[in-house]
């Protein structure tokens, strides 16, 4: 169902990785990267139930509570957007908006229409249905995805006016360089507001999105690079340079802050891998949707379903599972 | 300027607390002196009373979800009436601009001074300070001449992008006007989009990306975008032609650096501020978009004649779609005082109303980024407010609010995608759950804070034109 797009990228090219002493597994390619493995995820998630949710964690809070050395509000700040945004086709589907009550229902007056059919009628009617559901499902998905891609491009475009701010300020004000466009009061100040904030919208990160396995997903891979709001990282074209101020300057609000790169997933080998990553990373979490989402788009009358197409639609939704 | 107010007699024009209040309005009276007794103690007696006709009105509670920020006891409804006061003051001519002034001063000595806001203003305390600040300039004649001048202050920037961050509106509208945009150029190799206020350029950006990385094989090989900059009066400000070629320069980087090949242009309004066809040149083959954001306007800019003019030469040149973003007027708003109470009053609640919700959704989601907040509601919203309160002063004729006119003019509604809703849901579930989008009509969508509407952004096929001989 997810054929590769990157033959090229197979196990024995992946990076060598090395785990470190707290349990971070770095890779050992030129730029060390952070995996998010299955035991990291774990705690990140644990973490984030304690703090009450992904609404109400911060990066900030979760740094503290998960405890592993080395890992910074970077990491976590975009992986916590990234599980915020694929937490919500479970609320989605349990949103009140029309679309998705009088798919329900239709999916209910579907399943008893097909108590009425013969049995290969039912197969076929079961069919078509749960491909209703996964096209949806898919759609969403495809939105996610689009949505995340839209927001890191107008992240980097912002941080393209600040820097320009800052050159043509210095450049206009050579008189009043001494204060210059660095303050580094001011903008310590912005800054620990914004590592605060935890923002919804900041510093997403591609990595885990080895989940949804898609041609773009992979030619974004191709050029993919660190992608924190300061970073040029889209465009398949090209290999950026990621503080690319031409006067050397690092980027002006993290000025002081190291700046750690994201983990780069190994890109996806098949359909099967998917599944099982999809499944390591997901399998026990009882909230997260993927599974419950397919569940409930079931939900009317499992048991009407022969237990062949049962299963198979569960695997293919689970496929389809982006937490 | 002395003042002295006796705190409890102060214009107790308290609506639910109605204690004495012939005794407040000759205290009051009394102390600007014999001569104007009569002129204030009727005035006074006027807000008075129109306020006891909207008593009901303005003591009942809000609309169904939407409260107040938490009103600590006497102190925090005070001050709002205060303000209030202030604004119906300034209605009055000359004598009520120096009622106002007197109730401005006043007004300043209850509330902490919003540049020490970091020390912990409530969030009332700093709303009543941005309105303070927005009424004086009004009081002390600035209104017109208060026009942003220059590239904003990196502190002001650094806000910015604070707000794009904590604030979904512009997101909203953006990506909404994007994805119909997207839809509606699907396969088209030559693509141009002419927007009316560029403002940074943000808006393009994520186009741009999704222009990139577009289902439909390559990035299209001609991208023109063409800024509307002010007529000539528009000054040194954000709409001047000097701001907008900063802007089109960093929009190219930015093009470069993503692989998408981009033309930037601009043209001008003329003298009265009037959009003109023939200042767009058009290329035989090209997909024409038009794009009007219309939220955080500049001052004397965006008169409704403008926009219509926009809009309407959108369909002349024939253009694809018009996508409108713009702010809505809170959907049945609970004050309103007296029939001939003038638009500014009923404007001002409007924006008390508006700046509260957009606070208190800011508080909500961000409860102890107090600094970040801060700085957003200072250098953000209150400019915002400053803008919106000048120009309903001095501009008596009310801006058309509504977008009726253009079914009228033959403007077809065109239906938001499947895709664009869902992403729009999506993108609210970033933020704080008190957000709402809802579908106004097939082709619109409306951002809400609660129950209080904050903007829409809606899309359209402008009416064909018959061909022009050419």
């Amino acid at each position: 169902m997810f054929p590769s797009k990157k033959p090229s990228m197979n196990s024995h090219e992946r990076p060598i990785c090395v785990q470190g002493d707290s349990g971070l597994v770095l890779t050992t390619d030129p730029k060390p990267r952070l995996r998010w493995t299955v035991e990291l995820h774990d705690r990140f998630v644990d973490a984030v139930t304690q703090l009450g949710g992904p609404d109400k964690a911060t990066p900030k809070t979760i740094m503290r509570v998960m405890g592993v050395k080395g890992l910074t509000l970077y990491h976590l700040k975009s992986h916590l957007q990234k599980f915020r945004l694929g937490k919500q086709p479970h609320k989605e589907f349990s949103d009140h908006t029309k679309d998705d009550i009088s798919f329900q229902l239709y999916i209910y007056i579907y399943i008893l229409h097909l108590k009425s059919c013969s049995r290969n009628v039912q197969i076929t009617e079961a069919l078509r249905m749960q491909m209703e559901v996964q096209r949806r499902l898919h759609e969403q998905l495809e939105v996610q995805k689009h949505l995340q891609m839209r927001i890191e491009a107008q992240g980097k475009y912002m941080q393209s006016i600040l820097e320009k701010a800052c050159q043509t300020l210095a450049g206009e004000n050579a008189a009043a360089a001494s204060s210059g466009c660095y303050k580094p009061g001011l903008m310590m100040e912005v800054a620990g507001a914004m590592k605060d904030i935890g923002s919804p919208v900041t510093f997403p990160s591609l990595q885990d999105l080895h989940l949804f396995n898609n041609d773009h997903l992979d030619h974004l891979h191709d050029g993919f690079f660190p992608c924190t709001s300061e970073t040029l990282c889209l465009g398949p074209k090209k290999r950026p340079n990621p503080y690319s101020s031409p006067n050397g300057k690092s980027p002006m609000i993290w000025a002081d802050e190291e700046l750690p790169e994201e983990a780069s997933k190994s890109p996806v080998n098949g359909g099967l891998d998917i599944e099982s990553m999809t499944r390591e990373v997901y399998e026990a979490k009882p909230m997260l949707s993927g599974d419950s989402a397919a569940r409930r788009a079931q939900v009317p009358a499992p048991e009407m379903m022969s237990p062949m197409i049962r299963g198979g639609v569960l695997n293919q939704a689970r496929n389809l599972s982006y937490g | 300027m002395e003042v002295f107010m006796d705190d409890a007699a102060a214009l107790q024009i308290s609506y639910s607390f109605s204690a004495a209040s012939h005794a407040d309005v000759h205290s009051l009276a009394s102390f600007f002196g014999d001569d104007q007794d009569e002129f204030y103690c009727d005035h006074l007696r006027n807000v008075e009373s129109s306020s006891a006709i909207s008593a009901s009105s303005y003591s009942s509670p809000p609309p169904a979800e939407y409260q107040w920020p938490a009103v600590a006891g006497d102190e925090n409804l005070r001050l709002i009436h205060l303000l209030m006061a202030a604004a119906e003051a300034l209605t009055g001519g000359q004598k009520g601009r120096e009622l106002a002034r007197v109730i401005l001063v006043r007004l300043g000595e209850l509330v902490v001074p919003a540049a020490s806001a970091a020390s912990g203003a409530t969030s009332i305390e700093r709303l009543v300070a941005h309105f303070i600040g927005a009424l004086q300039g009004i009081v002390d004649g600035a209104g017109r001449g208060q026009i942003h001048r220059g590239f904003p202050s990196d502190e002001a920037l650094q806000a910015f992008q604070l707000a794009q961050d904590m604030l979904p509106d512009d997101k909203l509208g953006h990506f909404t006007a994007n994805q119909s945009i997207l839809e509606a150029a699907a396969g088209e190799r030559r693509i141009h989009v002419v927007d009316y206020d560029i403002k940074e350029g943000l808006q393009w950006s994520s186009l741009m990306q999704a222009m990139v990385s577009r289902k439909d094989g390559a990035p299209p090989p001609s991208l023109r975008i063409t800024a509307v900059s002010g007529g000539r009066s528009a000054g040194k400000g954000r709409w001047s032609s000097e701001t907008i070629q900063v802007t089109g320069q960093r929009l190219m980087e930015f093009a470069e650096s993503i692989g998408q090949p981009l033309t930037f242009g601009y043209c001008r309004l003329d003298r009265r501020q009037m959009f003109r066809p023939a200042t767009i040149r058009v290329v035989k083959g090209e997909a024409l978009f038009f794009n009007s954001a219309l939220l955080q306007p500049e001052f004397h800019q965006r008169t409704t004649a403008s926009v219509r003019s926009f809009l309407t030469g959108a369909a002349e040149l024939g253009a694809r779609l018009v996508t409108v973003i713009k702010e809505e007027r809170a959907s049945g708003s609970a004050v309103i005082v007296g029939e001939e109470n003038e638009g500014f009053v009923r404007r001002f609640t409007e924006q008390l109303q508006r700046y509260s919700a957009k606070m208190e959704a800011l508080e909500a989601e961000f409860p102890k980024q107090g600094r970040a907040r801060e700085m957003v509601e200072r250098l953000i919203l209150a400019p915002s407010v400053r803008v919106a309160l000048s120009t309903a002063y001095c501009e008596r004729e009310e801006p058309e609010e509504s977008l009726e006119w253009m079914p009228a003019a033959g403007f077809r509604p065109v239906e938001l995608s499947f895709f664009n809703l869902c992403q729009a849901r999506l993108l609210l579930g970033l933020f704080n759950q008190g957000y709402r989008v809802e579908e106004d009509a097939p082709n619109k969508i409306t951002l809400s804070w609660k129950s209080r509407r904050l903007l829409s952004a809606s899309v359209w096929s402008p009416p064909a034109v018959a061909p022009a001989n050419s």
